[in-house]
């Protein structure tokens, strides 16, 4: 628990840096109507606060834009550890890992981001379910002794995703 | 050659009219009869006069319509036949048409129709598909463009249905890609393969039937390139780019590649036809912009004796990795396989043999097994195999169509026809050096639900053994066996062709699928090693359709081959069942039967899988680990319903 949170602290913090400082808005309620619809009510106040956006739309969006962080963020992680890793047991799983969230960062989550400002929930819906099941997929390599290394990123994916798909449900069905 | 099905197809034993009930040494008493006869006789004659007639006027070559048809081995005599759809169009056979007339037609239910549909494998929702087309990967989707016939669950109308996916298993429908409506594919727009240019545009070449029936190629392209769907596509306005050449028949000309490169930076494609109706042969044709293509000269090889070459498939394997290659490369390290499917046999042949791109000529590693005399890509039901190139994790993946084997009538009851096999990793096999192996794609381990193991259960002669797993019909089975000789063995000769009842000293041995717990209904898949005169062994690996149900209109038969097992090898299966279709895998994929199985009591809660050994002079020991498949749940894509409010 502990090291997810720290980790969660240090990419919101790592986007908050990068991001444009937002002026403060009334918009806490919002996020908190829309955040009681999602399975993870904590992660997802947690990941929209401060966060500009006085609608769903942007919400979403930002929402979105965090899975692709953590997922590009977990790559390249795992791209590290596979070269430390190169002649253990660990190689295989964490190779095939890689090659699952290669195409996610490089096409499918941009294109989901892209579709979600043109208006596309179904895409943006679908792709996003599809990167947590990439995610649980990554996770299901390891087993046994091979304990897995990135329990916490992909989970950490995997309810961002379920947080991102439950936000978009909302934008294509309405409160 | 091999033991491959039985030469004379089981519908000679119904021959295709009613003998005449007539004796001329009784002609007092049967007066009445033969008069009848007679008048009966006239009648028929002068209807398949008739049908032949409107036959001819369709299609200009009228001997060989008949030759083609998998149902006959001789052309019909007076009486009218159904014929397969597709060959008056000038394609292979498309269809099992019914020797039995709707009277003998089994009593269907709509359990028994319903349960055929597969869990996992692609099919359209409804009607009938054909060939696989154009499959390639783009930006981070899988496509796959197939035969489609969106009014009807047999041939015709032919259009390219598309379907998209992540990860080559749960697919999702997307709205029809092409359909036949310019003049030169207005009667069907065939099969084809896709290219990817190193600049990202994407050429789709494919075969058009014109409204002559003349086969031309094709050129089209994605609308909108920055649709990761690549739902809409346009024709090239000048179509067609490639028409039948001189000596060419205009309906033996079809099916191109997907083009592979040449070191001076110019493109190939090859497309398979024929050549004095018996030699099949590859025609290769070079191009710079895919619009204005130029025939070369000679083929990039022909094997007398093949016939017409379809669905012509042209890839490069590494001798030494386990990954793939793109379609373009070449040189030490490498191999070339050509594949064809053959018209005449409705089967899939290969051969792994080199390429000189300067000559443009393919020869192969052993005359012997030249393309269409030797090996098959699949020795179940299996057709118009097509391979692409994978640059998402470098893989060569193969996609196969598996027809009905059972009626026209029954696939028009339940409303589709057709499904494709999983997708196939392809590597060159560097132990044998002499075939690939096939394996189903990893991504199917995503459907994993929980898995069943068995330790060296041992499975004495003529016994059977239930497996007590869940469900038995979305399965993924590894299964490895040990003999233990329990006599004196001689040399045998025994193949595939008796099936699993055939008892011989050494097998067979294997798994019953899709078997009820009577065992009136089975399928079983299975090894027969056999003791040689030069006191080899060699194995048979089986899978046998003849009991697989109980309805009589279905097409049951006995697949197989003989399979390399290396000395430090046990025999391994790998069978993925699911419903109506088994994916059955030897020796790690060195030969693959796929099979279609359509019972009547082995559904639902009531198929079982079972282990047995039917030798007579060996104990089996087995080790198996079987896991249940969850569907994949193949549906349209979610595009946004407009919410009325």
């Amino acid at each position: 628990m502990k090291t997810s949170v720290t980790s969660l602290s240090i990419i919101l913090l790592y986007i908050l840096l990068l991001s444009t400082p937002l002026p403060l808005t009334q918009c806490g309620d919002l996020i908190d109507q829309i955040c009681k619809k999602t399975p993870f009510h904590d992660l997802c106040v947690l990941s929209l606060q401060p966060n500009s956006g006085t609608n769903v739309k942007s919400l979403a969006s930002v929402m979105a834009n965090l899975v692709l962080s953590n997922a590009t963020d977990t790559l390249n992680y795992i791209q590290g550890l596979v070269k430390q890793a190169t002649g253990t047991p660990l190689e295989r799983p964490l190779a095939d890992c890689a090659e699952l969230y290669i195409p996610v960062v490089k096409y499918n989550l941009p294109q989901a981001i892209n579709a979600l400002i043109r208006g596309r929930y179904g895409f943006a819906n679908y792709v996003i379910s599809d990167t947590a099941k990439q995610a649980d997929a990554c996770e299901k390599n390891f087993s046994g002794e091979n304990k897995s290394p990135l329990t916490d990123r992909n989970k950490l994916i995997s309810n961002l995703c379920d947080v991102a798909v439950a936000i978009i449900r909302i934008l294509q069905k309405g409160l | 050659m091999d033991t491959n099905p039985s030469d004379t197809p089981s519908d000679l034993e119904h021959a295709p009219y009613t003998p005449l009930p007539d004796n001329p040494s009784q002609a007092r008493i049967r007066r009445p009869f033969k008069v009848f006869a007679a008048i009966f006789a006239s009648v028929i004659f002068l209807l398949s006069l008739v049908t032949l007639i409107i036959n001819q006027s369709q299609e200009p070559l009228p001997v060989q319509n008949q030759n083609r048809s998998p149902s006959t081995s001789r052309p019909t005599k007076s009486f009218s036949k159904p014929e397969p759809r597709g060959v008056a169009q000038g394609v292979s056979p498309k269809s099992n048409p019914s020797f039995f007339g709707d009277k003998v037609s089994y009593n269907w239910t709509n359990a028994m129709f319903s349960w055929q549909r597969t869990g996992y494998h692609f099919q359209p929702e409804k009607n009938w598909m054909n060939d696989p087309d154009g499959p390639l990967f783009y930006k981070g989707w899988y496509h796959l463009f197939y035969q489609y016939n969106p009014d009807s669950a047999t041939w015709g109308n032919i259009t390219w249905g598309h379907a998209v996916s992540t990860d080559l298993i749960h697919w999702l429908y997307l709205p029809l890609a092409m359909v036949p409506d310019h003049w030169y594919d207005i009667n069907g727009v065939w099969t084809g393969s896709a290219t990817l240019l190193p600049d990202g545009r994407i050429v789709m070449l494919y075969t058009g039937s014109t409204n002559e029936s003349v086969q031309v190629q094709n050129l089209a392209y994605p609308a909108n390139l920055s649709d990761p769907l690549l739902i809409d596509w346009i024709k090239y306005p000048n179509n067609p780019v490639i028409k039948p050449p001189k000596g060419i028949e205009a309906d033996e000309f079809r099916d191109p590649t997907t083009a592979w490169m040449e070191p001076n930076g110019t493109w190939r494609i090859t497309i398979g036809s024929r050549h004095k109706k018996t030699i099949g042969i590859s025609l290769v044709y070079q191009t710079s912009d895919f619009t204005t293509f130029k025939l070369m000269n000679g083929v990039l090889h022909a094997v007398p004796g093949t016939g017409m070459w379809e669905c012509v498939d042209f890839y490069p394997v590494s001798v030494n990795g386990s990954t793939g290659l793109d379609t373009s490369a070449n040189g030490p390290g490498t191999k070339h396989v050509l594949k064809a499917s053959l018209d005449d046999t409705k089967r899939d042949h290969y051969a792994l043999g080199v390429y000189d791109p300067v000559a443009d000529k393919w020869t192969p590693d052993n005359p012997k097994e030249d393309v269409g005399i030797g090996l098959q890509v699949d020795y179940g039901r299996y057709y118009a195999s097509k391979t692409f190139y994978d640059q998402n994790k470098r893989r060569r993946i193969l996609w196969g169509w598996i027809n009905e084997t059972d009626t026209e009538t029954d696939d028009l009851a339940k409303g589709w026809a057709s499904v494709q096999t999983i997708p196939r990793n392809v590597i060159f096999d560097n132990k044998t050096g002499t075939n690939i192996l096939q394996w189903p794609v990893e991504e199917i381990e995503s459907l994993r639900l929980r898995s069943t193991e068995f330790r060296e259960i041992v499975v004495g002669p003529g016994s059977v053994v239930p497996l007590d797993i869940g469900q038995a019909t979305q399965l993924d089975i590894f299964a490895e066996f040990e003999l233990e000789i329990t006599s004196e063995t001689k040399p045998e000769n025994y193949g595939c062709r008796g099936g699993a009842v055939d008892r011989s000293a050494l097998g067979p041995f294997g798994l019953l699928v899709i078997a009820d717990k009577t065992l009136s209904e089975l399928t079983p898949i299975f090894f027969r090693p056999v003791k040689t005169i030069e006191d080899t062994v060699k194995t048979y690996f089986c899978a046998d359709e003849t009991r697989s149900t109980k309805a009589p209109d279905v097409f049951k038969q006995v697949y197989g081959t003989t399979v390399p097992v290396l000395a430090d090898e046990k025999f391994q299966m790998r069978v993925l069942v699911d419903h109506s279709i088994v994916e059955s895998f030897g020796q790690g994929g060195r030969r693959v039967i796929t099979s279609r199985i359509y019972p009547t009591e082995a559904i639902f809660g009531n198929a079982k899988l079972f282990l047995f050994n039917n030798a007579t002079g060996v104990n089996v020991k087995a080790t198996l680990k079987i896991w249940e498949l969850n569907s994949a749940f193949i549906h349209p894509f979610p595009f946004d319903q407009i919410r009325m409010e």
